[in-house]
């Protein structure tokens, strides 16, 4: 049996999220940024059982600096929301409990994914510092590049959206 | 005289009064025989009866079963509002549609005959100037629409509930997801209350799109696209619509006593409906 399930991919510009979904999708990885422009979606479909697969219909939102921009008819009927950060760069998680309370509040009872990407441009033990020091709980680490977590993130996202219907 | 005639005479002194009352007993028991087993005496007796119960039982229906009735519909109403106003907005839609399409037909009638005037003009020259024949552009001209492709869409999750398409394609599901931005976006930019995108031009193709409450319909189109072609897709796509929403409330109410009631019905029924609808439309 499969099931459609609607995600959204948020965070401040060129954290990576186009790069998370192209591991995810067509596991590959280019090091040229293109801005997103607007929307792009992409699908997947995720064997989260023997009997049971989900089809994640991925939106690619454009990132914005200021959450509370992003356009709210994006996230009309989410069923999960994944906000990206940059590890690499404080600017992208300086505010990161204010965004995350913003984006609970355009999605409410949304299940929410926050993830650290680029985490093979630092190195683990000061990252965990840095992540302390910022009071930030990432649910996922990742590295699109590499291809670290990326599918343990999106698949356990199916799997709890699976779960929930 | 015996003893036997002695006891009887005794017996007819004493039970007298009883035969006489068993004698009736067994007349009226005859008379009730008789009448139940002839239907029109039975029935003169018995439809009087009879009738002026379902009299005093039509008359009190206000009082006695008025209240429940209002009450479940009260009840049925609120719980699935998006529905009644889904399964009502073809119908409403249909009847403005044919009253504004009366409205303008006479002032359409008298524009079609200046234009057909003024098209065979516009081929002549045409066929003049670029060396077609007038008979290869009036061919053209008449080429017919055809629907290749419907989408019946989540309005704001942009998922695709069902689809129907002639030929093959790239995923319906993402070709969805994107009307849907689209769709979204050109609404939100522009934030006026109550518009809807109706129309998307692609080259040699044309979107349209019907938007209901909780759906809507893209039907992508082949051929030129005018307001008649409009007019019988939008035509279709009620028609379509209504018989949709009346399914799936039928299907609420029928499952509602369920642990698990449906919400709605089957993605293939509703492919199979698009096709019987779309397949074969002639617009």
């Amino acid at each position: 049996m499969q099931k459609s399930k609607k995600i959204v991919i948020l965070g401040h510009f060129g954290v990576g999220k186009t790069s998370l979904i192209r591991r995810f999708v067509e596991d590959s990885f280019s090091d040229k940024y293109k801005v997103t422009i607007g929307v792009h979606i992409t699908k997947k479909v995720v064997e989260v059982n023997a009997d049971e697969s989900v089809s994640l219909i991925i939106w690619d939102l454009e990132g914005t600096d200021e959450v509370q921009m992003i356009r709210q008819a994006y996230l009309l009927g989410t069923h999960g929301v994944v906000f990206v950060f940059d590890v690499s760069r404080p600017s992208t998680f300086q505010n990161l409990n204010r965004d995350l309370e913003i984006v609970a509040q355009k999605t409410p009872d949304t299940p929410l994914i926050v993830v650290g990407n680029k985490k093979d441009l630092v190195i683990n033990d000061e990252l965990q510092i840095l992540l302390k020091d910022n009071g930030i709980k990432a649910d996922y680490l990742t590295s699109a590049k590499t291809g670290d977590s990326v599918n343990e993130m999106f698949t356990h996202l199916a799997t709890l959206l699976n779960d929930l219907s | 005289m015996s003893e036997k005639d002695r006891l009887e005479i005794l017996k007819d002194i004493l039970f007298t009064e009883d035969r006489e009352d068993i004698d009736k007993i067994a007349d009226r028991i005859e008379l009730l025989e008789q009448t139940y087993n002839n239907r029109e005496k039975f029935a003169s007796r018995v439809n009087p009866i009879v009738e002026r119960q379902i009299d005093d039982f039509a008359k009190n229906i206000p009082n006695t079963l008025g209240p429940v009735i209002t009450e479940t519909l009260k009840r049925e109403i609120h719980n699935h509002k998006d529905e009644v106003v889904d399964a009502l907005y073809p119908i409403l839609g249909k009847m403005v549609k044919k009253y504004v399409a009366q409205e303008i037909k006479v002032l359409s009638e008298k524009i079609d005959n200046q234009l057909s005037f003024i098209s065979a003009w516009k081929r002549r020259l045409r066929s003049f100037f670029g060396g077609s024949k007038e008979k290869e552009l009036l061919l053209n001209d008449l080429s017919s629409e055809k629907v290749e492709q419907v989408l019946l869409i989540e309005r704001d999750s942009g998922l695709l509930k069902a689809g129907y398409s002639k030929t093959e394609t790239i995923d319906e599901e993402m070709i969805s997801g994107m009307l849907t931005a689209i769709k979204s976006f050109v609404e939100d930019a522009f934030n006026q209350k109550n518009q809807e995108l109706e129309l998307i031009e692609y080259e040699l193709y044309n979107i349209h799109i019907q938007s209901f409450v909780n759906y809507y319909v893209a039907v992508v189109i082949s051929g030129s696209y005018s307001l008649k072609t409009k007019d019988k897709v939008q035509d279709i796509i009620f028609d379509f619509y209504h018989n949709f929403m009346e399914m799936n409330l039928d299907l609420i109410y029928t499952s509602r006593h369920l642990e698990h009631p449906a919400d709605t019905i089957s993605t293939k029924l509703i492919e199979k409906k698009l096709a019987e609808y779309f397949g074969n439309a002639k617009i």
